[in-house]
């Protein structure tokens, strides 16, 4: 699949429009719903999209040729996610104290899960934890390219999908979810 | 619960594919419409890098060449190997990381944070073992003195690498600005290495090493203004 993305990307590169518009196509679902997982609200998944792709376009030139292309476009995603949500608590936090705020559990009551998705079974995982494995699920990246994505190392991957994996051991085994048919 | 039946309900889940109103992707491509034009790609990574050393060199060789370059001729040949080369080593590993934090999704195997841990401990480990004069005489005067000479040559350097890779695109200025304050402050040592002829190593230890830290955080700084407006 990434293969096709990155001679869309050239095209993208080149000013051809259907090109552009096919990479449109293509990734936005995944985008959305890397967006949806994180901010719970549908309007802000769309205003999301349309800032990650603006940001997309005007970086367009820094995508080397012949490199996976979802680590660069996750990387933008994921930068326009922070900003979002830095902007939406208090602009002045420090971004190292967001990271350290999204390694806590952030399930809360108002957040019911929907067991019939995805979400719903990530929604007991932290910020970081859900977006690697948004990552890892939805876009099919490998833990090299989530770790381009991240800017960390593929250490630090394993180590949260590890983590990651530990906490859904303990909620997947609830009666609920299993009786709603999440689960197996 | 074992991990692939995880795995198993993960696929599952995520195999549910979700649209995106066609509306939107319309809006989208609309936008971005009007400025699609063919974009010229940025130079590999080594030309970029390979300006940034070279930018940082002609800093410093220009620091040292209206100083005078007293001190580097004061040193034995096995100091002056030891101490640019470390300096060299250490501007390259800079300098790539640098590029890198100017390119979405570039590979990490290194944060800003661990890259001035690594240029300060690296310095610190040449100047201790090179130089055992442990007089402190004078220390606070001499010492501000090669601390704002090195910052100045510093925040140069760093203000040049910017401007180079100013098609890039940074997307963590505060990252960004940290790394571009550690390779102006190896600019900045530089600069110290080859003009200052102190060789007491407390001086050379805490005055000399301290323009990285100093100059890292001036470039974290300068990144979080940025971030701000």
């Amino acid at each position: 699949m990434d293969g096709n993305l990155e001679g869309l990307m050239a095209g993208y590169q080149a000013g051809d429009l259907a090109a552009a518009r096919s990479l449109i196509d293509r990734l936005s679902p995944q985008l959305h719903r890397f967006f949806d997982a994180q901010s719970r609200n549908p309007a802000d998944a769309d205003d999301l999209l349309q800032d990650a792709w603006l940001r997309i376009h005007r970086a367009r030139h820094t995508y080397r040729r012949g490199k996976p292309v979802l680590p660069w476009i996750y990387a933008i995603a994921r930068r326009v996610r922070v900003d979002r949500y830095r902007r939406s608590v208090r602009t002045t936090i420090h971004e190292r104290r967001w990271e350290q705020a999204a390694d806590e559990v952030s399930a809360s009551p108002a957040e019911t899960p929907r067991a019939e998705d995805l979400e719903a079974l990530l929604a007991p995982l932290s910020e970081s934890q859900r977006e690697v494995l948004e990552m890892l699920k939805v876009a099919g990246m490998s833990l090299e390219e989530v770790a381009r994505a991240t800017s960390c190392s593929v250490g630090s991957v394993k180590q949260k999908v590890h983590r990651a994996y530990e906490k859904l051991r303990q909620t997947m085994s609830l009666p609920e979810l299993k009786r709603s048919g999440a689960i197996p | 619960m074992r991990d692939e039946e995880i795995d198993e309900a993960l696929d599952k889940a995520a195999r549910v594919r979700r649209e995106v109103p066609a509306e939107l992707l319309n809006r989208i491509a609309d936008a971005i419409e009007p400025t699609l034009q063919p974009v010229r790609a940025l130079p590999p990574t080594w030309v970029l890098a390979s300006g940034l050393i070279l930018i940082s060199a002609a800093v410093a060789l220009l620091g040292a060449a209206r100083a005078g370059f007293q001190g580097v001729e004061a040193l034995s040949l096995p100091a002056r190997l030891s101490i640019f080369g470390a300096l060299t080593f250490l501007a390259c590993v800079a300098a790539v990381h640098l590029v890198g934090e100017w390119i979405p999704g570039s590979p990490r195997r290194l944060s800003p944070g661990g890259l001035l841990a690594m240029a300060s401990v690296t310095l610190l480990g040449v100047f201790a073992l090179l130089f055992q004069d442990y007089r402190i005489e004078p220390f606070v005067f001499a010492g501000v003195t090669c601390l704002a000479t090195g910052l100045l040559h510093a925040v140069a350097a760093a203000l040049l690498g910017w401007w180079w890779l100013r098609r890039g695109w940074a997307l963590n200025s505060v990252s960004a600005g940290l790394t571009a304050g550690v390779l102006g402050g190896l600019a900045g040592v530089t600069v110290l290495e080859l003009h200052c002829t102190d060789f007491q190593a407390l001086h050379i230890l805490v005055w000399h090493t301290l323009v990285v830290p100093a100059s890292g955080t001036v470039g974290a700084f300068a990144g979080w203004v940025l971030r701000q407006r």
